[in-house]
């Protein structure tokens, strides 16, 4: 080892922690880019492989009900490899020991073999293959395991308004849901929604659908054109109740899979980049300090030969023990804290397995990231270093020189004390360093807001989807659409204290070359318990005529109040007309559409109708109304809205919570390392200063005043940066999640920002507390014995 | 609450500084030294003292333990009658600030503030303080006092120095190789500035130095060497310091 190593080794040693406050920096911006990053990489090749190996449908679509021979024609299709038609159900489900009702999708399984398209892949007890009627079903894993279910359990099922008892065969996966949900859902609930599949002959008996599917999927061939085949399918489907084709691209659970590894995507990128740039800001204000004080050794080494390049060289080592151990860090964070996101990802998205694999050109990029960083943070100093000619640098370096700071100047100076004035002075002189110092802290404080933001967000959705929009208790919806008068006999159930029809219409809306397919919902003028609500929060009075969008479908569809609306119903008459836009509706999940039910039904013109009904029910009389609902014939599925309410919060609060988490821990490693670090150095600087305080009587106490007083007020302009740092990181972090399905409103309310401050400030003032112990081992006599 | 020997007023019965058998011993086994073995001083209020050695005679140990920067291994160290010596780190902090100025070789200036300020930091905690116009007044500085210490020469840095430790109106000023890092001329000036506050404000004055020449100015010069005190001479007049050369 040659004696510069040794030396770099001793050097290293005495500047231990502040090269770990540094190296521990960079290694949370690595270790968040290596989670992501790599989180990205197991996210798409799993999902990948799953959608080869189990034959992931290319194109979807629903209808009313077709004829099995229809298969042929829509397997002509130029371009259609594979067809799989078959049928979906939903249904009401009855677990033994739950009062609630729960919901879910079954659909068939082929009468011969296996299913060619959307293959299960089996968990647990069997697949059930080529059999007619067994009373057996299979249920999809996040529902069996939410509610406990294994293979040979029971349960009970309401089908088409029948009660049947089923055995479970096996606990199985689909590609079809990755993301295991109702469509439009943005969090899964999987306690009270389920999937699950039965042989064809026996749902097609209960459902009235024998010799006919009402579901189909598609493959295609290599190089087909996905948009052909679709116009080919809505024409061939046009007849039987086609409710429109869809690819990949609108497909719920690929979507939901989709727009997660989006903000992944974002994540990756800008936070990381937050964290190294504090890192080279540190590893500068380190590097240049130890080289002021080596400001002699330095030209000694020089008057003894030794090259530029090589004290160069020896000076860069310093940042590359410093990245080296950083990235091993970073590694071993990212690694640990994927594992830990994976497992939660298992709740979310049911893949046959998802493993957390390292991406080792992450690791490489990381590598290179932070050498980067480093190399920008020491090369200044290095410079300035080499450049100084030796006889120079060996002379001390010539007196600090000040001036009275801005204010002063102004003439407020008399307003401060000393001590304060000396403070005041130090940030001025050195502007660069104080910015990058209230930068950094800045930045620390920024993204703390983040994950709050994003739970208040989510938390202001549900609030206001559940308080606001919907207000009543359950919702029913019908096996198949029925008079109003069916409403008479809801009121009449036990409970029952107010009931309000709900009508829904599958239409395509068009507005120019824009249009989307959903479903109007039709209710009442002013209706009690769902409630359209404008952007002010009021409600909004469904007209006589014409129709509310969501904010977002008028801003998809590029239509304005006033504006006419072309509808084409996709079911039963299939009329076609156009309404104009009376107002638009404040919603956060999916988009919609509503109409005056009275209205709607005009238009549709199959006479008053409804498909659903609200009903608010007296806790007194809880579980007589649900025994009477479950015997009820015409309920197709009952969903209790507090129920879902408790599984949304429980999802939440388990996936932000250790996002919460991660970030707390990073921001307050952030400013505790700035705050360490400046501390320290500013220590190093004023030493003698510090010990003349001391000298002439200034208490301990005292003396760590003036040595933090800078950081304090660093660390008071830092704060309110740091707020609106952290309100423009949410705002553009929660533009990404502002699609069709998902949108999330910037929440920023005063508790998160005291969070984000009390954070900072307590880490702060612990890394100042610490730096100041150091002011204990100040030798005061040999400081100001000592030549400056 | 600050003790009462630290703010009473001047007492010539009293002995400002009573010290008996006072030894110093820095470090342990081979690396030990003594420092100070077995000194025996008194100080009066009012007086100039030169204490004269080498290096490493012992004359900054005295300084150290006598200016409150450092507590004696053994031996007995009153100042005003209160227990100097025995004192915990509080009390010392408490005594410097109440009792001692410092004048130190390289002056020890805070860069950052005017001499006005650097002389305020210390009236801004003393509890009977001069002004710092009238501290830079005594020094001759009264025409320098917004001036930033990079913008001042050593002389006047030093005077700098000699004013804000005199602001408080000390019992006891200490002062270590004061002229040290100066030329004659302006060393001269220094000791004036020096001369003037022992004689107007009759503070105690102990002047540290390896400059036999400033013993002419002293009531009494005291010679070290080894730690002990090998020497004490009383001068029945004390010479000016304008009059000095070295």
């Amino acid at each position: 080892m040659s004696l510069l190593d040794l030396k770099l080794i001793r050097d290293l040693r005495a500047l231990k922690s502040q090269a770990a406050a540094v190296a521990i920096v960079m290694a949370c911006g690595l270790a968040m880019m290596i989670m992501t990053r790599s989180l990205i990489v197991s996210l798409e090749t799993t999902r990948d492989a799953y959608y080869r190996d189990n034959h992931f449908a290319q194109i979807f679509s629903r209808l009313k009900r077709a004829p099995n021979s229809v298969a042929a024609q829509l397997a002509a299709i130029p371009g259609v490899a594979t067809v799989q038609t078959g049928i979906a159900l939903s249904v009401t489900l009855d677990l033994p020991g739950v009062i609630e009702p729960a919901t879910g999708l079954i659909q068939s399984l082929p009468e011969q073999g296996e299913l060619t398209l959307n293959r299960l892949h089996l968990r647990a007890g069997r697949i059930l293959v080529g059999r007619e009627s067994t009373g057996e079903i299979l249920v999809g894993e996040a529902f069996a395991q939410a509610n406990q279910l294994k293979p040979g359990d029971e349960m009970a099922a309401v089908l088409y308004g029948r009660r049947q008892q089923f055995r479970i065969a096996g606990i199985v996966l689909s590609p079809e849901f990755i993301f295991e949900a109702p469509p439009g859902a943005s969090l899964p609930n999987n306690k009270t929604y389920g999937v699950f599949w039965m042989p064809y002959k026996e749902l097609a008996r209960a459902s009235n659908l024998d010799g006919a599917f009402n579901q189909l999927s598609l493959r295609l061939v290599p190089g087909a054109s996905e948009p052909a085949v679709i116009e080919a399918v809505d024409h061939i489907l046009r007849p039987y109740g086609g409710r429109g084709a869809y690819g990949r691209t609108s497909h719920p659970s690929h979507t939901r899979l989709r727009d997660e590894i989006n903000i992944l995507n974002g994540l990756s990128i800008g936070f990381p980049l937050v964290f190294l740039s504090v890192a080279a800001f540190m590893t500068n204000a380190v590097m240049s300090r130890q080289i002021t004080l080596q400001r002699e050794q330095i030209a000694i080494l020089k008057a003894f030969g030794f090259s530029n390049g090589e004290i160069g060289r020896h000076y860069l080592k310093f940042s590359i023990v410093i990245v080296a151990s950083g990235t091993a860090l970073g590694v071993l964070g990212g690694v640990f804290l994927g594992e830990r996101l994976v497992d939660l990802y298992h709740v979310f998205f049911r893949f046959p397995a998802l493993k957390f694999q390292l991406a080792s050109t992450v690791v490489v990029l990381a590598v290179f990231v932070s050498s980067i960083a480093a190399i920008i943070g020491v090369a200044g100093s290095v410079r300035a270093a080499v450049r100084l000619p030796p006889a120079e640098a060996m002379r001390p370096e010539p007196p600090s020189s000040y001036r009275p700071a801005l204010v002063e100047r102004l003439g407020f100076g008399r307003l401060f004390t000393v001590t304060f004035r000396m403070a005041l002075r130090n940030i001025e002189r050195r502007p660069v360093r104080a910015s990058l110092t209230v930068g950094a802290l800045a930045l620390a404080t920024g993204i703390l807001i983040v994950p709050n933001a994003f739970r208040d967000g989510i938390g202001h959705v549900l609030d206001y989807q559940w308080d606001l929009i919907q207000r009543q208790t359950v919702m029913v919806s019908l096996i198949e659409p029925s008079p109003v008068r069916t409403l008479a006999d809801f009121k009449a159930l036990p409970g029952v204290i107010l009931a309000e029809p709900v009508c829904g219409a599958a239409v395509e809306l068009r507005a120019g070359n824009q249009f989307r397919r959903l479903s109007i919902t039709g209710l009442p003028a002013q209706a009690e318990l769902y409630r359209v609500m404008d952007s002010n929060g009021r409600q909004i009075t469904l007209p006589p005529e014409g129709i509310v969008l969501s904010k977002k479908l008028a801003e998809v569809l590029g239509v304005k109040i006033g504006e006419m609306l072309f509808v084409r119903g996709l079911e039963g008459k299939r009329v076609e007309f156009s309404v104009p836009v009376a107002g638009l509706s404040e919603d956060f999940a999916g988009t919609a559409a509503y109409m005056e039910i009275g209205a709607l039904s005009r238009h549709l013109g199959e006479g008053d109708r409804i498909n659903a009904a609200y009903l608010t029910v007296g806790a007194g009389q809880w579980n007589e109304f649900l025994r009477a609902m479950k015997a009820s014939p015409r309920a197709g599925s009952v969903v209790v809205k507090n129920k879902i309410r408790q599984g949304f919060r429980e999802t939440t609060a388990q996936s932000i919570g250790l996002l919460q988490k991660i970030y707390l821990t990073f921001a307050a490693v952030v400013a505790f390392g700035i705050v360490y670090n400046s501390a320290r150095i500013s220590l190093s600087e004023r030493q003698r200063e510090l010990a003349t305080l001391r000298v002439i009587g200034f208490t301990r106490g005292e003396v760590a005043t003036v040595l933090v007083g800078e950081l304090v007020m660093l660390t008071l302009i830092a704060l309110p940066c740091g707020l609106l740092i952290g309100s423009g990181f949410a705002r553009v972090i929660l533009m990404t999640v502002n699609t069709e399905f998902v949108r999330l409103p910037l929440i920023l309310t005063a508790q998160n920002y005291a969070f984000a401050v009390l954070v900072v400030s307590v880490a702060s003032m612990v890394s100042a507390l610490l730096a100041c112990r150091r002011l204990d081992q100040l030798d005061l006599v040999g400081v100001l014995k000592a030549r400056d | 609450m600050a003790h009462a020997a630290f703010t009473s007023a001047d007492s010539d019965l009293v002995p400002v500084f009573q010290a008996r058998a006072l030894d110093k011993i820095y470090g342990e086994g081979e690396a030990m030294v003594r420092a100070l073995a077995g000194v025996d001083l008194e100080c009066r209020a009012g007086e100039l003292v030169v204490v004269l050695g080498a290096s490493g005679s012992g004359k900054s140990t005295l300084l150290n333990l006598l200016g409150g920067l450092d507590t004696p291994t053994s031996g007995s160290l009153f100042y005003r009658g209160w227990d100097l010596g025995g004192a915990d780190e509080a009390g010392l902090t408490r005594y410097r600030r109440e009792a001692v100025g410092f004048v130190f070789q390289f002056y020890n200036l805070i860069p950052s503030l005017t001499a006005r300020e650097n002389v305020a930091l210390i009236t801004e905690i003393a509890a009977d303080p001069m002004t710092p116009e009238e501290a830079l007044h005594m020094v001759g500085l009264g025409a320098r006092m917004d001036h930033f210490p990079a913008q001042l020469s050593g002389g006047e840095q030093q005077r700098v120095a000699i004013a804000r430790a005199i602001a408080k109106r000390p019992a006891v000023l200490m002062c270590d190789e004061p002229t040290g890092a100066l030329d004659v001329s302006t060393g001269k000036a220094v000791l004036e500035a020096i001369e003037r506050i022992n004689r107007e404000l009759g503070t105690l004055t102990l002047i540290i130095t390896h400059n036999s020449v400033m013993a002419e100015m002293a009531d009494r010069v005291l010679t070290l060497s080894d730690g002990h005190i090998t020497g004490e001479k009383h001068n029945r007049t004390r010479a000016a310091a304008s009059t000095l050369a070295w």
